[in-house]
């Protein structure tokens, strides 16, 4: 009788199949989440997405447009090049150090508010040293591979 | 005593330099102790096996303790495991006690370290006795009470359950690895996503994207109004640390790096887990939890002692089973085999000389590593006066060397940095929660595999409760941490709780 | 904005020469990089693989007079760099894993003969081995072959997919040459690491487990009162293989002790008159378009290397056995080994 009762929980997994076992299940429990969460506060969902909206496009609340979407082209036009650029200097990590250099100086002039002569030579220096620094202690003395 | 003469200038010089350079590395987003020790084995082949120890025990422990680093200072985890030093040690930056954090912080650190060598030395080889006890179900079991710390961390229950979910399923993208048994079948993308997906998203990435290029995305957005040269956060301020913090600290200290042993301990379980674990436990069973997550040096305690424990811990199974605990250790195999030194159940009685180095390596490492933090504190806390037009490209810039290297050289890491960064980003806007989500992430590789694997074995589901006294202790374990998350939820709704 | 953009354009044309200068200085008459990225299929900086590609990739560099990095990228990503390297500025190193993973069927392995060039071996990891429990009632391979035949389930864990799959999936072959039909019996149990198998051994979940004899040699000293004592049942080297080790052996078992356990003392049918065996070999792959003349250079470059005698002392302190064959001959000499496997794989297929 016993037995009986706990073959009820019995489970068995096809290898060929077990990817999907655990996400499958996960995916479930994620989806009745979301649910839930649509369903608790649904009244809150519209509003929210159109105050985002608004935010976004500049009308409404503190957002430093430039700044922000400025950061992410930044970022991704490094990565972008430093890749392209790897395959130029393949194994050297000069990538690495030319986009560090261009993409710091540009982000610092980003971000800085009330540049002066003297902040742009720090500004300056700091791109040119640090990103040299991180390349020759890591990509020299370590041996790290840099892109 | 033949170890007598091993004990040079030279032995101790080169832990001192490891200490040095693994604590510069965990205190670099990105790096982490893995990849000091990784990028510095080649070196200990000119070393020869006493010395190249030293340097590489230097550079673990070192690794381990510079994580905590950034984590206060900067709200970005230096590794893994230091993801908890976060919820108390940058509030309390914030206040100025960057400082005292990062003091109390040293002071676990040291602790947990002595603590797991201690327990290393007198008890390695019954303790991987009962390691080898707890097989894919009681890690299962350990996995989940890991994940009931999203119960009691986080802010709202529903949204921060779903947020624990959805970092499970972000981790379960990409293959199910035949490393850990898996069939090699991609699951959760499109087809055109396996090439860069094969392999998943990688955690460090992954960590340092939502917390290091969130933050800089989040900032920006808001245009750095207040810079003008100066540092958002007053260095000074606040209380000052004294060793009368740790009053009434000694059950936390002992429990949290008790905890951080074992978990070390257990293979494949991962280090994060432990600063985790310890965490909640911490929150769930202190007299006073309620200041945790705004800025108590409790919480640092927890989650330092904790993962400095691991140290100890994650050399048990390596060096009496021949099995590493962790990422770390695994490497650690690496540079004994080269040294023609076999590691296995045999190695402690066939190297004594080898053991008892090892062990005087580890705890010096310990105290040299308090010794330089210590003092180099107060120059290293200055990182939060630096303005952030000139800090903030630097964090990027290392963020991606710390992608980029943590697979030893995969622009597709670096891509996943700005994915979960942006991803962070948006997070952060829907009210999803961070840490849960990371915690979700780190843990649920492990959670699948341990699951599957232990109903593959069983091919019931009762096993989970009947397969060993371990299971119902761990389950009682789970169902106390949960209990005491809902009972003090709602102790906390009893009292008025300002927020948006 | 002006200065701005002339120093970039400056520290751009710096950085650019420096870049040339370095890597127009490889050797004379060889068309290699100065910067060698040597890619291997594990992500593991303490595994064999890692281990013996720096010891190869360290005196190649030194021969050629080029910096050259291994760098543990794991088997697919190395794979996707090698082809995206036409220029031969990334090689990769890998082992059988690398045919094997394609027969299995595993995701994103591709064919090698096909897709890549296959370079020179370079040595051989011997300790590939099948432990059981030092009580175990098995008390050779043969037994194990038998108690499948009659009906009784064995049960063996490894990782699936590869190297540690093909062992099983020869002895599997044995016991259907003998008792056709009653290979299934013999059960595969997947899992993954070297410490999941020992795992599944302690927790009685498998009768038998892929091992090493590297990683598992200690374990088979250990007094049999011990839970996690083992023995082993079965090196699959060839014998000439194993007689090369050095005579020290591995730990406490010596050289004379691990030819008990290959053939012809141990015996697994491939087929009529062939025992199966398999050597774990490293080899080098290149991309498909890599320049003949660079690869030419490589093979050189190792021939001396091994003439020299040297590295071969290193290698076998590292319980590795030098393998060294040029490109041309390891090319085909892989091809032959790899269907002679499949061969096995289809029998147990239909």
């Amino acid at each position: 009788m016993e037995s009986h009762w706990l073959s009820l929980f019995d489970v068995t997994i096809n290898f060929d199949q077990s990817h999907l076992f655990f996400p499958r299940i996960v995916t479930w429990v994620l989806v009745i989440l979301l649910a839930l969460i649509l369903l608790s506060r649904y009244r809150r969902v519209i509003p929210a997405l159109k105050h985002t909206g608004r935010v976004l496009a500049g009308r409404e609340g503190e957002f430093d447009h430039k700044r922000f979407f400025g950061t992410l082209v930044l970022t991704t036009g490094y990565f972008y090049l430093m890749s392209v650029l790897s395959d130029v200097f393949p194994n050297t990590g000069y990538s690495f150090l030319i986009m560090s250099v261009v993409f710091i100086l540009l982000l610092s002039l980003l971000y800085v508010d009330h540049l002066t002569r003297r902040l742009f030579v720090i500004i300056l220096l700091n791109a040119l040293i640090a990103p040299t620094l991180a390349w020759y202690v890591l990509a020299q003395l370590f041996r790290i591979t840099l892109p | 005593m033949d170890i007598l003469s091993h004990l040079t200038p030279m032995f101790f010089g080169l832990i001192a330099a490891g200490t040095l350079v693994g604590i510069i590395f965990g205190a670099i987003p990105g790096m982490t102790a893995t990849m000091a020790v990784a990028v510095c084995l080649p070196l200990t082949y000119a070393l020869g096996l006493e010395s190249g120890i030293a340097l590489l025990l230097g550079l673990y422990v070192g690794g381990i303790s510079g994580g905590m680093v950034p984590a206060v200072l900067l709200n970005i985890p230096g590794t893994p495991s230091s993801i908890t030093t976060t919820f108390d040690g940058y509030p309390m930056a914030k206040r100025g006690e960057g400082e005292r954090a990062l003091k109390v912080g040293i002071v676990a650190s040291i602790f947990g370290g002595l603590f797991s060598a201690a327990v290393l030395f007198f008890f390695a080889p019954v303790l991987a006795d009962f390691a080898i006890k707890f097989s894919y179900v009681e890690k299962f079991l350990i996995i989940l009470l890991a994940l009931t710390v999203i119960a009691s961390l986080c802010s709202n229950m529903l949204m921060g359950i779903f947020s624990g979910v959805l970092g499970v399923w972000l981790s379960l993208i990409g293959t199910y690895s035949i490393t850990n048994g898996g069939n090699g079948e991609p699951r959760l993308m499109f087809d055109f996503m396996e090439y860069y997906l094969i392999d998943g998203f990688s955690l460090l990435p992954v960590l340092i994207g939502i917390f290091g290029l969130t933050t800089v995305l989040l900032d920006a957005e808001k245009g750095f109004k207040d810079e003008t040269g100066q540092g958002p956060i007053k260095l000074k301020g606040g209380a000052r640390f004294s060793f009368g913090i740790f009053k009434g600290q000694q059950i936390n200290l002992v429990r949290s790096s008790g905890i951080g042993t074992f978990v070390g301990m257990l293979p494949g379980v991962g280090g994060s887990a432990a600063s985790v674990l310890a965490y909640s436990q911490e929150k769930n069973f202190s007299r006073d939890s309620s200041q945790m997550g705004k800025g108590a040096p409790q919480g640092i305690v927890a989650s330092e002692s904790s993962n400095n424990a691991l140290t100890g811990g994650a050399l048990v199974p390596l060096l009496s089973l021949g099995i590493p605990g962790d990422s770390t250790t695994a490497i650690l195999i690496g540079a004994f085999t080269l040294q023609g030194i076999q590691v296995g159940p045999l190695f402690i009685g066939n190297n004594m000389d080898t053991w008892y180095l090892m062990i005087i390596a580890l705890v010096a490492a310990n105290f040299l590593m308090f010794g330089i933090m210590y003092f180099a504190i107060r120059y290293i806390a200055k990182v939060i006066e630096v303005p952030k037009f000139i800090l903030y490209p630097l964090i990027i810039m290392m963020c991606v060397v710390g992608a980029y290297a943590i697979n030893y050289g995969i622009m597709f890491d670096v891509w996943t940095l700005l994915i979960f960064g942006v991803f962070g980003y948006v997070a952060h806007k829907i009210g999803l929660e961070v840490v849960p989500l990371i915690i979700g992430f780190i843990l649920g590789n492990s959670a699948e595999v341990y699951f599957v694997k232990s109903i593959e074995s069983y091919g019931n589901l009762t096993i989970f409760f009947t397969k060993s006294p371990i299971a119902v202790l761990l389950w009682a374990l789970i169902a106390v941490s949960v209990a005491f998350a809902i009972y003090l939820r709602v102790c906390n709704r009893r009292q008025p709780i300002v927020e948006s | 904005m002006k200065p701005f953009w002339g120093s970039t354009c400056l520290a751009l044309l710096a950085s650019a020469a420096i870049g040339l200068t370095t890597s127009a200085q490889a050797a004379d008459d060889c068309p290699l990089p100065g910067n060698l990225r040597v890619v291997i299929g594990s992500t593991s900086t303490g595994g064999d693989t890692y281990q013996n590609s720096s010891i190869v990739v360290d005196r190649l560099a030194d021969k050629l007079d080029i910096n050259a990095k291994v760098d543990a990228v794991g088997a697919m990503a190395a794979f996707r760099a090698l082809e995206r390297s036409r220029r031969g500025n990334t090689v990769m190193i890998f082992h059988d894993q690398s045919y094997l993973g394609n027969l299995y069927g595993v995701n994103g392995y591709s064919d090698i003969f096909e897709d890549y060039v296959v370079g020179p071996t370079i040595a051989i990891n011997p300790g590939n081995a099948y432990l059981v429990p030092k009580d175990s009632p098995y008390q050779s391979l043969e037994e194990i072959i038998d108690a499948a035949g009659n009906g009784k389930e064995v049960r063996v864990a490894i990782q699936p997919g590869g190297v540690s799959e093909i062992g099983f999936s020869a002895l599997k072959n044995a016991v259907r040459l003998k008792y056709p039909g009653k290979e299934d019996n013999l059960v595969a149990v997947n899992t993954g690491s070297q410490a999941d198998k020992n795992q599944m051994l302690f927790d009685g979940l498998a009768d038998v487990i892929q091992g090493s004899v590297q990683a598992n040699e200690q374990y088979t000293q250990l007094p049999a009162d011990d839970q996690k004592a083992m023995r082993f049942v079965w090196l699959t080297a060839r014998h000439d293989t194993i007689a090369q080790a050095n005579e020290e052996g591995m730990g406490n078992t010596t050289r004379e002790q691990l030819l008990q356990y290959v053939e012809p003392n141990v015996h697994v049918p491939m087929n009529a008159d062939q025992d199966f065996t398999f050597d774990k070999e490293f080899f080098f792959l290149y991309n498909k378009d890599m320049d003949p003349a660079a690869i030419h250079c490589i093979d050189d470059a190792l021939a001396e290397i091994y003439d020299e005698g040297e590295i071969q002392e290193q290698q076998k302190r590292a319980f590795f056995i030098p393998n060294f064959k040029p490109s041309q001959e390891a090319a085909g000499y892989l091809k032959e080994k790899r269907d002679e496997y499949a061969t096995i794989l289809d029998n147990l297929k239909g």
